[in-house]
């Protein structure tokens, strides 16, 4: 009984003596990279952009006084011509050691994306620190360092804020997408599927964006947004698509949770506003003497949530007609869609995917070519089930 | 020898936990893709017929291990040398799977820490349990084990919450054929985990009630096949085929996924539980079995005193045996399988039960 | 030297159970006389004089016995012992008063005075000074008679005891009120009271050579496991020391295992929780002089259970229970993962978490570890102070500790906010604890544990914890497998354990080791509600 408390001891002592402690960072050491943005410079190395926290002005610094003055994030930036290269090369700039376990947001820049993404990814992927539940947006017309820079008035953070504004529109517009790392990949990956990935744009001047004085006013003069959808192909961006085309990508790939979607009535325009509050979007393969084609069949349910026309809502004969009319003003989003994604040759619905589990081996013959021989020509049949639950606290609008 | 004695219920926790081990943690069977679930549920099956062999021989010699009654099968000198054999076996895995935990350790949160000293740690605490006997490891275990079931019924539901469980990723289902899935088994999944069942020869003897141990051990066996097959088929239909065969550690990769309410994200710290107590298990299991084969076959009264030396041995060989993670890998994959789990868990088993069977109908009288 | 004291360990083995006066114990035995009684008065209580060294509490009164045959006699008491009414009033003079028969020969005295004692508790004949002397000391009074080798002890104890109170330590908000005493008697006494049964035995012995202090053994005979009783009284009859001043030193000298942090005895202040433990077969172990009775074999289990678990309803109960492992896990692991966490495994902490801690963290000086310490030490030291110190100044104490560590020590930096949190929580939990003796084993591993996750971050931890349940699965309390009935895991007792089942569903006493009877009450006891009465039928439909 004695010995093995002995041995315990000794080992520890002499643990203790000869090393102390490897892996061990304390947290004063450690600047915290909340997000990453890449660019590229003129010469083809990748200009890598980090947004460290900056603790003491951050909430809950209030103790001690840290925060009045300071911005809450710095950006550093190095250049290499690899990401780990840039990184290690940032610790010349930088007091502590980059700490990547944090970072919630890949920013990439259309450059970037446009000349391809490969070999990007792996190193997040294989680095125990990152995680690939990080974000990832393309910043469409700014550099990533810009849109890094910008600082914001609510989530002090910016890395936080593009976090937070992805997933509630996601969740209540539905037309962006919140794609993480492992999405990227993922599409990278399959031969049956491309990527879509939202885009990030400034308002404003991202150069008056940079300053303390861009929070310090009810109308900053520089504000980051999400607007437009990235389709890639393999790994480059072909396109951006934007409003109901956008909309569209998300119906079929059933990423839609929440959305409003106005309908024509009686001749007036945009009459109608529908709410939906349920989306289910399935693919279904069918095959024809070898050549596959896909059903997109789509089913919502919703309320009314604002009319502009006088219409008896309680006449549910009428609802039934509503229906139909916003069926038919989804389908026509979605084949919008599938038609732009057609033309640039790339499947970004994981329609191969769905050809591949129906038919492995027709699959296997023709996954070479999916993308720009059998996609663009592919019949894509939609069918939309729309249904309106309810109408709100009033049946008839007060419009005569 | 050791009087100790452990009852059925804490052999089939044993077994389970021991079951899980490694094969838990490592990406397993994923030569099949998105089968590999079907693999492991198949080599379940041939494994659990392997068992019946094991079993069959601890029936005939129900108060010895399998070190003793080897010598009674072959005669003396040819046995001896079998023990001997066996029990380099189970130190050698003893060291390969304490090596495997290292690595993963080290790859996945102590990156700059070296092997040795994660090792070591490891070692010490299995020595300990080796120290202290059987019947403290099955007690231990049964601990250990409703804290695991708690741990994988927790982390099942995260992960379902989580809605990150993509069902068709699992399709297309034997995409082609049940070659590749039955190629799987006979190169991976038969032998580890299952074929490691015959370390459970040495511990037999120290049943209670030996007349139940087949029971015991069926049920564990098929409890940690499912589960096993589950996991892998939730981390297929999480990460996809292609993510589970080029990662490292599918379930790492999976529990990293989880991301529920914002709160209950970033439960590495899980996966780091379930491999240590698996790992933990796996290890003293097979040093157990080998420090007690060792005091059997050389006469030793007490095994509680070869503990340090050949721990000492185990924790060395772990350091030395390979000189990087893929290298070491290999080796598990191709050599060991090759030259050490087929004729030492499948073919010298069933000689010798063969034998036995034989002497015991014909030569009875013999004895 | 070595050599010597290990043949001397020998011998006791030897002559274990033997009355042993060798030269190592300093001479407590030796000093009473050994030869034989006197016949004459004058001799021995002149023997009695010098064995006492003159000590001014051994009262010795001289008087003469009958009114024709003057019989010189003595009485000989320890003043403050006895109960000195009851020892002039039923003792003294009724030998004055009666008429001492003159056909009486030597040997029928005493016989004559036991009868005429009727009045007085227990009458002893004693022959020898040892035995006289230990009467003596318990509170007895002799009698010695001129012309008479032998004497008679009377029992007159009595004296100041403090009286029964509430307990200190194990305070139920419901349950009865009152506590174990100092008093051996008025502990069995208590006792007796609830188990009113001739099959609760009690043994008792000596145990200490100078303090010659009375322990006893009790039990209920059918219930209790025989080998465990005799287990007990041979661990007992083994102890060869010269005092029992508190429980703590018979439990020292007979748990199974020393080098653990753990209790292995239990011990408590509550009669009724004596009675319970009496009920499962459980033996208690009372020595006089303490109100602390030990209680053995123990259970890990038993010490996260307090005795309001059985009266309160089962639901609460299990609740509680939960809540008091969670309890103890948090004081064992709550200082440790907060260091693990913050110098090891940043990434297992929520985003918004980190910022915050390191934010806090930014202007002190020390890495987490140190912070951890010094925060941990300091809380044991104000911890250690509050209960030493006189209850007036012990306010201050916790005044200074307050505003020490809560304000002063976040504002001028030294610590993290954060780190107080834990601390705090770490101390609540300890205090939180129901048993004493595994808070104090959790504070002692707490600092072991720090230490790992220091060196090792969560790994660390994970490996101590491990290593602990490693521990805690091999100890053994009198024979019985200390974590059980979780491992052995014994199905038909684990309703008593994390969980606590209805009362009316324990059929089963606790499975100690080969246990016989194990039947506690019949199994079909659910409360059920009286059938509707006619009545109600009526009214209803």
């Amino acid at each position: 009984m004695k010995r093995p408390i002995a041995m315990f001891v000794s080992f520890f002592v002499c643990a203790v003596l000869l090393a102390g402690c490897w892996s061990k960072k304390e947290l004063t050491d450690l600047a915290v990279v909340i997000a990453v943005g890449l660019d590229k410079t003129k010469d083809g190395r990748y200009l890598a952009s980090f947004q460290v926290v900056n603790p003491g002005n951050v909430a809950g610094a209030l103790q001690r006084g840290g925060g009045a003055g300071g911005v809450p994030v710095s950006i550093y930036t190095s250049t290499g011509d690899t990401l780990v290269e840039a990184s290690r090369k940032a610790s010349k700039k930088l007091s502590r050691i980059l700490y990547y376990a944090h970072t919630n947001l890949v920013v990439i820049s259309e450059e970037v994306a446009r000349q391809g993404l490969n070999g990007v990814f792996d190193a997040m992927e294989r680095s125990h620190q990152f995680r690939t539940t990080a974000r990832l947006v393309i910043a469409h017309g700014h550099s990533a360092k810009e849109v890094l820079s910008v600082l914001t008035p609510i989530d002090k953070i910016s890395a936080n804020q593009i976090i937070k504004t992805l997933e509630f529109s996601e969740m209540s517009w539905g037309q962006t997408i919140n794609t993480d790392v492992w999405w990227a990949i993922r599409g990278l990956t399959s031969s049956g599927r491309n990527t879509v990935v939202t885009g990030v744009v400034i308002e404003g001047n991202p150069q008056q964006g940079k300053r303390q004085t861009n929070v310090q006013s009810s109308v900053p003069d520089a504000r980051i947004s999400l607007d437009g959808l990235a389709l890639f192909k393999k790994d480059r961006l072909v396109r951006w698509v934007n409003g109901s085309t956008e909309r569209g990508v998300l119906w079929v790939l059933d990423r839609i949770k929440q959305t409003n979607i106005t309908i024509p009535w009686k001749g007036k325009k945009e009459a109608i506003a529908y709410r939906t509050m349920g989306v289910k979007t399935g693919l279904k393969v069918k095959l024809k003497n070898g050549q596959p084609s896909i059903l997109v069949h789509i089913q919502t349910e919703g309320d009314i949530s604002e009319t502009y026309v006088p219409i008896n809502l309680a006449d549910y004969r009428l609802l039934f007609q509503l229906e139909k009319a916003i069926g038919r003003d989804i389908e026509r989003e979605v084949k919008q869609a599938i038609e732009t994604a057609q033309h640039e040759k790339t499947d970004v619905f994981g329609f191969g995917e769905a050809v591949h589990r129906a038919d492995p081996l027709l699959w296997k013959r023709i996954k070479k070519e999916w993308d720009d021989r059998y996609f663009p020509h592919l019949r894509v049949t939609v069918k939309v089930d729309a249904s309106i639950r309810r109408t709100g606290l009033r049946n008839t609008p007060y419009i005569k | 020898m050791e009087h100790s004695k452990i009852n059925v219920r804490q052999l089939f926790v044993l077994i389970v936990l021991f079951e899980h081990g490694s094969a838990m943690v490592i990406p397993l069977g994923v030569s099949a893709k998105q089968d590999m679930w079907i693999a492991i549920l198949l080599g379940l099956a041939l494994g659990l017929l392997l068992f019946l062999v094991y079993e069959r021989l601890f029936h005939y010699y129900p108060d010895q291990p399998l070190t003793s009654y080897v010598t009674h099968i072959v005669g003396k000198p040819l046995g001896k040398l079998l023990a001997v054999l066996y029990i380099t076996y189970f130190f050698y895995i003893a060291a390969r799977v304490l090596r495997d935990f290292g690595e993963l350790l080290l790859t996945f949160a102590y990156p700059e820490t070296p092997l040795f000293v994660l090792n070591v740690l490891m070692a010490m605490t299995v020595m300990y349990s080796a120290y202290k006997g059987i019947e403290v490891l099955a007690r231990t275990g049964e601990l250990l084990y409703t804290l695991l079931q708690i741990l994988a019924v927790v982390g099942f539901i995260l992960v379902i919450a989580s809605g990150v469980v993509d069902l068709t990723q699992l399709q297309p289902v034997l995409e082609e054929g049940w070659k590749r899935v039955w190629k799987t088994v006979f190169t991976e999944t038969l032998y580890v985990p299952f074929g490691e069942m015959i370390v459970f020869t040495m511990l037999f003897p120290y049943l209670n009630r030996p007349e139940k141990a087949r029971r015991a051990a069926v049920a564990g066996m098929v409890l940690t096949g499912i589960n096993l097959a589950i996991i892998m088929a939730v981390n297929t239909a999480v990460l996809g085929a292609d993510a589970v065969s080029r990662s490292s550690f599918p379930l790492l990769d999976t529990i990293r996924r989880i991301q529920v309410a914002h709160f209950l994200e970033r439960l590495d710290v899980f996966f780091m539980v379930a491999l240590v107590i698996g790992g933990f298990f796996k290890v003293s299991i097979f040093f157990y079995a080998g420090v007690v084969g060792v005091a059997h076959v050389f006469g030793f009264s007490n095994h509680q005193r070869l503990v340090y030396p050949f721990g000492a041995l185990v924790l060395l060989w772990s350091v030395a045996m390979a000189s990087n993670y893929w290298e070491h890998i290999h080796e598990g994959l191709k050599i060991v399988t090759l030259y050490l789990h087929i004729p030492l868990q499948i073919i010298i088993p069933v000689l010798l039960l063969v034998i036995a069977a034989i002497r015991r109908r014909f030569g009875s009288s013999a004895k | 030297m070595l050599f010597q004291w290990g043949m001397g360990r020998q011998k006791k083995q030897i002559n274990d159970g033997v009355k042993q006066e060798g030269p190592d114990h300093s001479g407590e035995a030796a000093d009473v006389p050994q030869e034989p009684m006197s016949a004459e008065l004058a001799v021995n209580l002149d023997i009695i004089r010098q064995t006492t060294g003159q000590s001014s509490d051994v009262v010795i009164r001289r008087f003469s016995l009958g009114q024709e045959r003057q019989i010189k006699a003595a009485i000989v008491f320890v003043d403050g012992l006895v109960d000195e009414k009851h020892v002039y009033e039923f003792l003294l003079t009724p030998l004055l008063e009666a008429s001492f028969p003159l056909s009486l020969t030597e040997k029928e005295w005493f016989p004559w005075i036991e009868q005429k004692l009727a009045a007085v508790g227990g009458v002893k004949h004693v022959v020898d000074w040892e035995h006289l002397f230990l009467e003596l000391f318990s509170g007895e009074t002799i009698i010695l008679l001129d012309g008479v080798p032998s004497a008679v002890s009377a029992s007159t104890k009595g004296g100041q005891y403090r009286a029964i109170e509430e307990p200190q330590t194990q305070i139920a908000v419901r349950g009865p009120r009152e506590g174990f005493t100092e008093s051996l008697r008025a502990n069995t006494a208590m006792i007796r009271r609830r188990i009113k049964n001739p099959n609760l035995w009690l043994e008792t012995m000596q145990i200490g050579t100078v303090t010659q202090t009375d322990v006893a053994i009790m039990y209920i005979k059918g219930i209790a496991n025989d080998e465990v009783i005799e287990e007990v009284r041979a661990r007992l009859r083994r102890i060869d020391t010269d005092s029992v001043l508190e429980s703590g030193y018979i439990e020292q000298l007979i748990e199974d295992q020393t080098f653990t942090t753990f209790p292995t005895i239990y011990h408590t202040e509550r009669p009724d929780v004596v009675a319970a433990n009496l009920l499962e077969g459980r033996i208690a172990i009372l020595i006089q002089g303490t109100p602390f009775i030990l209680i053995v074999p123990a259970l890990f289990i038993q010490f996260f259970q307090a005795v309001e678990d059985y009266y309160a309803r089962f639901d609460i109960a299990t609740a509680l229970r939960f809540l008091r492992v969670l309890i103890f896990f948090l004081s064992l692991v709550a200082p440790s993962i907060y260091i693990a966490a913050t110098t090891f495994h940043q990434e297992m902490i929520p985003t918004q978490l980190v910022i915050a801690i390191a934010a806090q963290r930014e202007a002190v000086p020390f890495p987490a570890f140190v912070e951890a310490l010094i925060m941990e030490v300091t809380f044991e030291i104000l911890r250690e102070a509050g209960i030493r110190l006189p209850r007036a100044v012990g306010q201050a104490v916790s005044i200074v500790g307050a505003l020490v560590i809560g304000e002063v020590a976040i504002n001028a930096g030294f610590v993290s906010s954060a780190m107080v949190i834990v601390v705090s929580l770490t101390a609540i939990a300890s205090f939180a604890t129901p048993s004493f003796a595994i808070a104090i084993s959790a504070r002692l591993i707490r600092f072991g544990l720090m230490f790992l996750a220091a060196m090792f971050g969560f790994y660390g931890i994970i490996m101590g914890l491990l290593v602990m349940i490693l521990h805690l699965c091999s100890l053994r309390s009198f024979g019985m497998p200390y974590m059980s009935p979780l491992a052995p895991f014994i199905s038909t007792n684990v309703g008593d354990t994390l969980f606590r089942i209805p009362t009316w569903m324990y059929r089963e006493r606790p499975r100690l080791i080969n246990q016989k009877n194990i039947i506690r009450q019949s199994g079909d006891q659910k409360p059920q509600p009286p059938a509707p009465t006619r009545r109600e039928k009526e009214d209803g439909s």
